[in-house]
């Protein structure tokens, strides 16, 4: 470490505090006191949390395209009776559905193909296509009668992750980054993965506004972490640079804003200065991130050896760890391809196959680390999918349409009750019969365990103050530990 | 770590500015914001929401709650300082709490007599007299006065002008986006005359960048963007809205005009087509083709984005917050709402649309020449038409059918038979009708009877395999079928192990979003493909011929086709295996058979050439007629029309049939050249519309007509209400708010803060006018001068406020740190488009080309594909621009609203998915990222560093020197000078040491680096350029 120059940017930093500071939060200055960066969040609001938080953080694993929670986790013996029957009108009540099967002259229902296994104190029932599941079923909370207001990819996406259907809104990443600050210096507080895509339905689009940060300031918009040579865009030096000879551009620039800023005491100068350093450090902090060959072979037994390769669900579990064990706050992860319109018992098969061992690696490997006390993982997609079939049902195929009556979720960690369940469906998964618990108040809960009331995390953007859940949402009490 | 927006969102909950010294209490300026932020949500405008019947947005009600001159009587009053928190007005689950500061204001103002106004950005401005200042000399024009006396209020001095460097770069960033240079730079500087400065802002306003730097914002505000956005994203073409945006600049349209074209250009008396283009601004909306979709849904959030983007570019009004129920702050029903989404409820649009290309209603853009070619086709193909009508055809035609059905069972050759080892007809079954009985087994898939133009055939819609005979092929065989590829996956067609592999490669998007996949034949010893991909869900007859030469060739539709030879070949010569389609499993090269088969037929002979025309054309021929002409599916007839002037009519029927169809390819290419742009355009009658109850398309409540806001002046006495009249009215002189709103997102383009900061609100939760007087004034100046747009920019980069210098001192920072009194110029980092663009102006890379296609300069690899939907849409896949159109200027960056430019959303340009009319300002360790590595920016560097050393020599000073004028524009001091010679000789050696190093840093970029240079040397001034182009001076407008 160059201890003049650490000298010269504290020094840079009480400056700034001297001068034209006033009104930061305390916790904002202390940030710019401090040199642990663990120490202290950096650019939270004042008077955050609102209350103790039991989460930390939040590693967020979007399943996109809908994951079929009758093939999953709601499992209905009765439905063989029925397979193939038409879906009693009684039952779907004129619901409306998608253009994909509004047109279909009949709704045969489809009972799971697959074989269930209850499991854990809670006897939850897991199909055997997540077997590695079967393992954290006493970590996790699920959550059988989530529902949602969209009925198509794009509003119900742009829903769960920003509280509303329309585009426009900061994503849930943004709000908390906005609300909590960084725990970190060295990296961004909201991360984004995507995971390669195993199964070979590629018609899965995303979309930047789903971390984006709508009408916040840009800056809290989350940032990719790519696979390859550049994680962070830009990231490395151009080829003919090293090191020394990067620091030696530097120094000299900032010594030429140095005297800029003396002349002109623009406190933008020296924040440029400062970002500039903070970029320098992710040079170094965030190859080291993503660099896995320092994990033991203990590690690829969890994970599976799919996690040595960069960009699959796997290694992008493994990183979401890494990533939250460096103090960023909230990692946003999506898998495409879970849209099984048809072909699914196929196409099903493929994406469990591909992150089921992943996302239960990541919550034994949090536990065992004791950071599953203070970090909150969730799993789920944007919707559930049909008890009837969409195209020709077979002896061994079938498909399903885009279901948002009800569908299933998984949380597990901090300030949430282990091995729980909640919410039940009528026997044809159509309907819910007990508990519902809606988007905003999944959003709702994973606010109030960050200990932040998601009535007064708000923003005032033409004139209005917005906040996640609109003007709707309830924690879910009964979650809670 | 703190930027500036995160200390104005700090500062914010602090009481105003210009509260705190202020000698009497303005209601507008101090007493409205706390009522409406505080108390409206329950005491304001919403009927249905109201607590205790108080109403503290209107006069009558705050009289009902107060007594002026007597806060202690005060209901109001009593509750806000109630010292029982339980009944302390605002309660505390409203989360808003009042501070003591606001309690005393209201306790001072009901006492003062309770003073009350209308909200002051709906009442008409009013234009004061220049207020009266101390400074006489100070001030050059209307705008000064008003500012300076403020200052001398707040007892503090203008800042003194800054120099001429300054100055003009300032001036050209603000009018051109882009840097002077050099020599316009000494041009200004040597120009002693009185009106030098103003000399070079007529330059810079005649300047066709103008129109550029007029645009960009105007863009954000229109929701500009190249793809559609939502689930597909695929790509669209505005850019002669763009284009037209550009020239209305330019040409100095007035803002009246610039308004009512691009809100109701279509619906002008004899609209030009230029008016119509103009009418796009309202097409620039997201457009859903999301699978599944409905579309009821998205034509209701279509009309709400255009009510939502009027609104807030005109009007600066939130009026979408009255879609769900009546404003909670504004004087806005929700009726308000719905009557103004009437008038744009009318368009002939689709709700689901953008599948390819450009949405209806579009207007197609020939060049005069293009015009003056399709003409001409279509007028050819018009008298062809007529040439080939039914009338003339049909009878003949006729003829031939009653004659070729009498002949139908006659019409196989004789000898058919002959050499059939198998055949299946495929009708459903997996029967052989060979004479063999080798019937085939279904051992994968499910084979289902479907009817096609040749008839019957086995459809597979699941990976499939079927084992047929096990017959000998021999050294001379054809295999024959009918066959239609399904499934955009590899798949084997037919194999038969240690002899024949014959299989579909991967499927891959063809123009107008079809797909279509080569055909590979392997034998041992050989492999060949077809050339062109055919078509998927296409049916074609193929059949494959194996002479005892060892020749293979393929036939398609009985015609010989140009193939492929690979290099190798999968099949080895071995003992045949049985005969197959598809396989048992799905390998990772190729799946089991999917699509359509008819007519499967093995020889051990090559047919003739009568044999196969049979199978290929008559043979459908033959089924075609077999169906009864009334009964007859209308592409049976089509097809049976197209044979018989193909092939069977006269010569010189053929030969017009022949010219129709190359007239109309030709016509077909023409078009896919020929740019279009959408437009408005009305349905004749329009859509009914209705208050939306919670907004949702599905409930629909009381029937609206279009109508505007009651709180605003009406609509013109005899006027249809439709969009031109609510257009016109918005420009009326009578509006209260088009004109203000215009002044001041023009003055927030200057001054980094609008007179009104929150330039998208001028509600009541907006923030009140630094300067209300100004902006009126101003106002009242845009109308009085005819909406005169190059004037309003002219008057504010001309006064003695714009001309300030930026230098600050701490006090000053401390006391006005956004600068809202103007006591200096503001600071701040350039927009996103124009860090790059001066970055390439500078280095002399820019390609200034005005308007036209968007185009696609460097980015990652990867950033579009990550994310995008793929398959056979367009604006799928990022393909690099080639060439000068790398170095277009950041506007004309193709916009996917997925997945905006990488560099220019590091830099906060929005993702054009809304409107939006004030970028944040950030300042993040990725935009030095950006700044430092992008190859974008290394190339720039490298180009500067070429030209600096070709022109200034080898003396190092000499080139610091010149290179730091090139960025900055002046000349560097002493202390800067130290520093960079020391960077550049300590670069030097360490590049002559790494040669290796230097030859790859100065390869970055397409351009190719000057051989004049060593490399070593050239690098390191790479590095030296980079470094000036990161200084903090560079990328700031001073």
């Amino acid at each position: 470490m160059n201890w003049k120059r650490e000298m010269q940017l504290l020094e840079t930093r009480r400056q700034f505090f001297g001068k034209g500071a006033r009104g930061l939060s305390v916790a904002a200055l202390a940030s710019l006191m401090g040199t642990d960066a663990a120490a202290a969040p950096t650019g939270g609001l004042t008077g955050l949390p609102h209350f103790a938080a039991k989460a930390k953080r939040v590693i967020w694993l979007h399943q996109s395209g809908g994951p079929s929670q009758l093939d999953l986790f709601d499992y209905k013996p009765q439905l063989k009776k029925y397979h193939g029957s038409e879906l009693p009108g009684s039952v779907r009540m004129g619901q409306r559905i998608t253009g994909m099967t509004s047109g279909q002259a009949s709704f045969p229902c489809a009972a799971s193909m697959f074989k269930f296994e209850q499991v854990g104190k809670a006897g939850m029932w897991m199909s055997e296509l997540i077997p590695h599941h079967k393992k954290i079923a006493d970590d996790i909370t699920l959550v059988k009668s989530v529902h949602t207001d969209a009925i198509n990819h794009d509003p119900a996406i742009t829903f769960i992750q920003s509280g509303s259907q329309q585009p426009g809104r900061p994503s849930i990443g943004s709000w908390v980054s906005y609300g909590l600050g960084s725990e970190t210096q060295e990296l961004p507080a909201f991360v984004v993965l995507l995971s390669q895509q195993n199964s070979i339905n590629a018609d899965q689009p995303l979309f930047s506004r789903l971390w984006g940060a709508g009408f916040l300031p840009s800056r809290y918009q989350g940032v990719r972490l790519r696979s390859g040579k550049d994680p962070v865009l830009y990231l490395a030096d151009p080829s003919g640079i090293d090191r020394e000879g990067r620091r030696e551009m530097l120094d000299a620039l900032q010594a030429l804003n140095k005297i800029r800023e003396e002349a002109y005491h623009d406190p933008e100068i020296d924040t440029r200065i400062q970002q500039y350093e903070m970029a320098y450090k992710m040079q170094t902090s965030v190859p080291e991130l993503t660099d896995l060959s320092k994990e033991p072979a203990s590690t690829f037994a969890l994970y599976g050896e799919d996690a040595r390769k960069p960009g699959t669900y796997a290694a992008n579990c493994l990183l979401a760890r890494r990533l939250v064990e460096r103090g960023v706050r909230f990692v946003q992860l999506y898998h495409k391809g879970w849209d099984q319109h048809n072909n699914l018992p196929r196409d099903l098969a493929l994406q469990c196959k591909a992150s089921d061992q992943g996302a239960a690696a990541l919550v034994q490997d949090l536990k065992q680390r004791g950071m599953l006390d203070d970090t909150l993982v969730v799993w789920g997609g944007e919707f559930g999918r049909t008890v009837y079939c969409q195209g020709k049902l077979t002896e061994t195929d079938y498909g399903r349409d885009h279901h948002p009556r009800n569908f299933a979720m998984w949380m597990a960690g901090g300030g949430l009750k282990r091995g729980f369940q909640m919410g039940e469906t009528d026997d044809y998964s159509y309907n819910i019969v007990s508990d519902p618990v809606h988007i905003h108040d999944i959003q709702a809960t994973l606010l109030h365990c960050l200990g932040v009331d998601h009535k007064r995390l708000t923003y005032k953007f033409q004139g209005r103050w917005f906040r996640l859940t609109d003007v709707h949402g309830n924690v879910v009490k009964p979650l809670l530990a | 770590m703190i930027p500036r927006t995160t200390l104005a969102i700090l500062l914010a909950g602090l009481p105003a500015l210009f509260a705190a010294d202020a000698k009497g209490i303005d209601f507008n300026r101090d007493i409205r914001p706390i009522l409406s932020d505080n108390c409206f949500a329950c005491h304001g405008p919403d009927d249905t929401t109201r607590m205790a019947g108080i109403r503290l947005d209107t006069k009558e009600g705050a009289l009902a709650a107060l007594t002026p001159g007597k806060p202690e009587t005060s209901r109001i009053y009593l509750r806000i300082a109630h010292a029982d928190p339980k009944r302390r007005m605002p309660p505390p689950s409203t989360g808003r709490t009042l501070t003591a500061p606001q309690i005393e204001l209201i306790q001072k103002w009901i006492a003062g007599g309770a003073d009350w106004k209308m909200h002051w950005s709906y009442e008409k401005p009013e234009r004061l007299p220049f207020p009266v200042t101390k400074d006489k000399k100070w001030a050059r024009n209307a705008i000064d006065h008003f500012v300076l006396a403020r200052l001398e209020q707040e007892k503090l001095a203008p800042s003194p002008e800054a120099d001429r460097i300054t100055l003009l770069r300032r001036v050209s960033f603000d009018l051109t986006g882009l840097p002077p240079t050099p020599a316009e730079i000494d041009a200004f500087v040597k120009d002693k005359s009185a009106n030098a400065y103003e000399k070079q802002v007529d330059r810079l306003l005649a300047s066709p960048h103008y129109g550029e730097r007029m645009a960009m914002p105007w863009l954000d505000q229109a929701r500009y963007a190249d793809t559609h956005g939502f689930h597909i994203d695929s790509h669209r073409d505005m850019w002669p809205w763009r284009d037209w945006v550009i020239r209305a600049f330019n040409s100095n349209m007035p803002f009246d005009r610039f308004t009512v074209e691009q809100l109701a250009g279509d619906l002008l008396p004899n609209a030009t087509v230029d008016q119509k283009i103009a009418s796009g601004f309202n097409r620039n909306h997201m457009i859903n083709y999301e699978g599944g979709a409905i579309p009821e849904e998205y034509l209701v959030e279509y009309v709400a984005d255009r009510t939502e983007t009027t609104s807030t570019v005109w009007m600066a009004m939130t009026m979408t917050c009255a879609r769900c129920h009546d404003h909670k702050y504004d004087p806005l029903k929700q009726k308000d709402y719905y009557r103004m989404f009437a008038f744009f409820n009318g368009v002939k649009e689709k709700g689901l649309d953008g599948r390819d290309g450009n949405a209806d209603p579009f207007l197609r853009l020939p060049s005069g020449e293009q015009q003056k070619v399709l003409d001409d086709l279509v007028a050819r193909i018009n008298s062809r038409e007529a040439e080939l009508s039914d009338e003339k055809v049909k009878p003949a035609q006729q003829q031939w059918e009653k004659q070729r059905l009498a002949l139908l069972e006659y019409a196989a050759p004789a000898g058919l038979r002959e050499g059939l080892l198998a055949h299946y007809e495929m009708d459903g079954t997996v029967n052989d009708h060979s004479g063999a009985y080798r019937h085939a087994q279904v051992l994968r898939g499910e084979p289902a009877s479907v009817l096609t133009s040749v008839g019957k055939a086995s459809s597979f819609s699941t990976p499939s395999h079927l084992s047929l005979a096990k017959v000998d092929l021999g050294q001379e065989f054809t295999i024959a079928a009918w066959l239609t590829q399904g499934h955009h996956e590899p798949q084997t067609v037919l194999q038969q192990p240690g002899r024949l592999n014959v299989w579909w490669d991967a499927s891959e998007p063809l123009p107008h979003l079809r797909r279509g996949a080569h055909l590979h034949v392997e034998t041992p010893g050989m492999h060949l493909r077809t050339r062109d991909r055919l078509v998927q869900n296409d049916q074609y007859h193929v059949a494959i011929l194996h002479s005892a030469a060892g020749g293979l060739a393929i036939r398609v539709n009985g015609q010989a086709v140009p193939v492929v030879r690979e290099a190798e070949t999968s099949v080895t010569k071995r003992e045949a295996g049985a005969l197959a389609i598809g396989q048992e499993d799905d390998s990772e090269e190729r799946n089991g058979f999917r699509g359509r088969m008819a007519d499967l037929r093995v020889y051990r002979r090559v047919l003739t050439e009568t044999e196969l025309r049979y199978l290929a054309v008559e043979h459908r021929i033959s089924h075609m007629l077999s169906v009864p002409a009334k009964q007859r599916p209308k592409e049976l007839t089509q097809r049976l029309r197209e044979h018989y002037l193909t092939h069977v009519a006269p010569s010189q029927t053929q030969a017009a049939w022949a010219d129709l169809r190359a007239l109309r390819e030709l016509k077909a290419l023409l078009e896919d050249a020929i740019p279009n742009t959408m437009v408005m355009s009305e349905m004749d009658t329009p859509r009914d519309s209705f208050v939306l109850a919670r907004g949702d398309y599905r409930n629909h409540g009381e029937k609206v007509t279009p109508n505007v806001p009651a709180v605003l002046p009406p609509l013109a006495a005899n006027a249809k209400p439709d969009r031109l009249a609510l257009a016109r009215w918005l420009v009326d002189p009578s509006h209260p708010l088009t004109a203000r709103v215009a002044v001041n997102r023009y003055w927030q383009n200057y001054f980094g803060i609008g007179i009104v900061k929150s330039s998208e609100n001028f509600g009541t939760q907006g923030d009140p006018p630094s300067h209300p007087e100004l902006l009126n004034w101003l106002a009242t100046e845009f109308l009085r001068t005819n909406w005169d747009v190059k004037a309003m920019q002219r008057l504010i980069v001309t006064s003695a406020t714009y001309r300030q210098s930026s230098r600050t001192t701490p006090a000053i920072v401390e006391r006005d740190p956004e600068n809202r009194l103007l006591s200096h110029m503001s600071r701040f980092r350039l927009p996103a488009e124009i860090v790059r663009d001066n970055a390439l102006a500078v280095s002399g890379l820019l390609n200034r080309k005005i308007g036209g296609q968007s185009t696609y300069p460097y980015q990652p690899s990867g950033i579009w594909e990550e994310i995008s939907r793929g398959e056979i849409f367009s604006a799928q896949v990022y393909k690099e621009s080639q060439g000068e159109d790398l170095y277009r200027r950041g506007m004309y960056w193709f916009w996917k609203r997925t997945a905006p430019p990488t560099s220019l959303s590091t830099f906060d340009a929005p993702d054009r998915e809304k409107c939006v009319a004030r970028r944040s300002v950030t300042n993040t360790p990725l935009q030095a990222l950006v700044l430092l590595n992008d190859p974008a920016y290394v190339e720039a560097a490298r180009v500067l560093a070429q030209s600096v050393l070709s022109e200034a020599g080898s003396d190092t000073a000499k080139r610091l020197a010149l290179a730091f004028r090139k960025v900055t524009g002046r000349a560097p001091e002493a202390n800067e000078m130290k520093i960079l010679t020391e960077l550049a000789t300590k670069q030097m050696a360490r590049y002559a040491r790494d040669t290796k190093g230097a030859a790859a840093l100065i390869a970055i970029g397409a351009s190719p680096a000057d051989k004049r240079f060593p490399a070593p040397e050239l690098a390191a001034w790479t590095n030296v350029a980079t470094v000036l182009l990161n200084m903090d001076e560079a990328i700031t407008k001073e």
